[in-house]
């Protein structure tokens, strides 16, 4: 994160840390249900863009909000942060869990969202494709499901199992927990996804172990403007794996 | 109340017909192939166990207690207050105790009405236990561990006032509404029977064991533990106006009675290492579901999980647990000294564990009923009669 400087602010009682670099229009990134794959990799974006990119509560270096229990607590949070911010108008890119946010955020607040890039996103209720429930999945399998190529992930994992470690992804897999453990998927979610006007990129991996590739094509049904990328060889963190797909959300930014 | 002890008999009737290849699974909770369960073996086990059970009745002991898990081998009592009111009209004395439901797990007036008919029926015999549930019970039923403690505070509020206030009141809280609270039955025993929250020591249980003057019964926690998680209950529970007496502060012990040590640890060991390396089987995420624990729980818990690695060692885990096992006068005198050093006068006796057989069962109940009791009902409890007064 060198590159990006940190910014803490208190949203509604909340400590919220915001990392951002470069100038620009604003692009805003939602991370995943976990934050081990870091930020480094939107540095790219940094040469044309100011990238904007905040801890959701709950995970990383932001503070905890227990009452936090729906998805729509997000929306609010973002909405005041953003205010916070002054950001009127931006870009909005979402990985995963942070993709079913910016998806929901778009669906709700389209006028303030310029386009919606976003990577293997959760949220799709798809019976014949559905996603892992990585909640029913022991914790020391989970990185292996994230990527097709361990070696990209495996750097960013300690050597020998630490308590420190486990402890924040247990924290995070609480706040998921909170939002997800009685109903992973919302129905409501899709019944307005039809919304989503704004020029929309959609990319995934196609070995993705979590979130079958093949859900692009529901994507594709909720929002039929929406351009689909998908990247050889990539699994979950497709944006880790593949250095193409972070180029082909900036090249859709424009 | 003096101190004269108290003696329960507890049962977990596991389900002993393991696969050969039960050593493949890591847990044998939640996940376990249900398809390893025979019904024509349960059924002699419900039978047998539920015996077992009326003879610690029969035989003396002042209590028998039965309790819930799911999903699993170690008990096959998935809904206990179906085998408590199969007990009650086949038993005459013995208080009955169902420790317990996870009121998490049932709605709240329901169980307040299934605590109320089985304290009718039984003309006020019932004691109940009020656990959060451990961990494994959350993968097993569609209740969330993260909000489980909110949820847990809130079920018990509806029951005591289902059971103390006159119907009909409301509820409207985070988790239910109730409109017309008004169950019938109503408890027989006033204001409501004998309650304990159990628990493994975490600090938010406890904290609501003290608000509400509940007796607490730690499970599966070190001597030194569930001496100190006593003294912090007393402590607790005096800041909000309680004072405990000792009955309130059941001590688990494994026992195991036998003519000499060598037949007793010979009868006995190979039980009990059954139940810990097998029977209590399960891995850390069963243990731990997301938000069951809060990360500075789980830290600690992790840290003392390196610590106990290693085989099952009986002399090693005999002095970190309570588990009597030997002679009449040996098992009497370890029971009488940890009650003095507990501070307590309720003995919760573990009389089966595992695949210990029909035989070994009658010889312990009959054993520990006719050797042990006696022998410290008659003793004088000094440091009992010094917390009673």
């Amino acid at each position: 994160m060198s590159k990006f400087a940190r910014d803490t602010y208190t949203i509604d009682g909340v400590k919220t840390v915001v990392y951002s670099a470069g100038s620009g229009e604003p692009v805003v990134f939602f991370h995943g249900a976990g934050t081990i794959d870091g930020f480094d990799f939107a540095e790219p974006w940094t040469e044309k863009y100011r990238v904007i990119v905040p801890y959701h509560p709950g995970f990383g270096e932001s503070g905890d909000d227990t009452s936090f229990t729906d998805l729509h607590d997000y929306v609010m949070h973002y909405l005041e942060l953003f205010d916070t911010l002054r950001l009127d108008r931006f870009n909005l890119v979402g990985l995963s869990l942070g993709g079913y946010l910016a998806a929901k955020f778009a669906s709700e607040h389209g006028h303030r969202v310029k386009k919606l890039a976003l990577i293997a996103p959760a949220g799709m209720i798809d019976a014949m494709h559905p996603m892992l429930d990585l909640l029913a999945v022991p914790g020391e399998q989970v990185p292996g499901l994230l990527v097709s190529d361990f070696e990209v992930l495996k750097k960013r994992l300690p050597e020998k199992p630490d308590i420190d470690f486990m402890a924040d992804r247990y924290r995070e897999a609480t706040t998921v927990a909170r939002l997800l453990w009685e109903r992973p998927g919302d129905p409501k979610f899709m019944r307005y996804l039809h919304r989503i006007k704004m020029p929309t990129l959609i990319v995934w991996g196609d070995e993705d172990k979590v979130i079958p590739v093949e859900q692009t094509e529901t994507w594709r049904k909720f929002i039929p403007n929406a351009d689909i990328k998908v990247f050889k060889g990539a699994g979950h963190l497709v944006h880790l794996e593949k250095r193409e797909a972070v180029d082909a959300v900036a090249r859709f930014l424009g | 109340m003096s101190g004269a002890l108290r003696f329960n008999s507890m049962h977990f009737m596991p389900y002993i017909y393991l696969p050969e290849n039960h050593k493949d699974y890591k847990s044998l909770w939640v996940s376990f192939p249900n398809k390893y369960f025979d019904p024509e073996k349960g059924h002699e086990l419900y039978n047998r166990y539920l015996s077992e059970l009326v003879m610690a009745d029969r035989l003396g002991f002042d209590a028998i207690v039965v309790n819930e898990h799911h999903n699993t081998v170690y008990s096959m009592m998935a809904t206990p207050n179906l085998i408590a009111a199969a007990l009650v009209p086949q038993t005459k004395n013995a208080r009955i105790c169902v420790w317990g439901t996870p009121p998490n797990f049932m709605l709240p007036n329901r169980l307040a009405e299934e605590y109320a008919i089985l304290d009718v029926m039984s003309k006020g015999r019932l004691e109940i236990a009020l656990p959060l549930g451990t961990g494994m019970e959350y993968w097993s039923n569609p209740v969330n561990p993260a909000t489980a403690r909110e949820k847990f505070r809130e079920s018990l509020k509806i029951m005591l006032q289902a059971w103390t206030e006159d119907g009909p009141t409301t509820h409207y809280g985070q988790f239910y509404t109730y409109r017309f609270l008004n169950p019938w039955p109503r408890p027989y025993q006033k204001p409501h029977p004998p309650c304990y929250v159990v628990g493994t020591g975490s600090p938010e249980t406890i904290e609501i064991a003290a608000e509400l003057g509940f007796g607490y019964a730690s499970v599966f926690v070190t001597q030194q533990r569930a001496r100190e998680l006593n003294e912090t209950l007393r402590q607790r529970a005096a800041h909000y106006g309680h004072t405990l007496r000792p009955d309130q502060l059941p001590l688990l012990t494994f026992v195991y009675v036998a003519e000499t040590q060598e037949r007793a640890e010979q009868e006995y060991i190979v039980h009990l290492q059954r139940f810990f390396e097998d029977y209590a089987r399960t891995s850390p995420q069963f243990l731990a579901p997301p938000g069951y624990l809060s990360t500075d729980q789980l830290k600690m818990r992790a840290a003392m999980a390196d610590k106990m690695h290693g085989g099952f060692d009986f002399q090693a885990i005999s002095k970190s647990f309570f588990i009597a096992v030997g002679t009449p006068d040996k098992v009497a005198n370890q029971i009488g000294e940890w009650s003095q050093w507990m501070k307590t006068s309720h003995i919760n006796c573990v009389t089966h564990v595992a695949d210990m057989p029909h035989w070994k069962t009658v010889k312990n109940l009959t054993l520990f009923a006719e050797e042990v009791m006696p022998r410290l009902r008659t003793r004088v409890q000094p440091a009992l009669r010094a917390a009673a007064e």
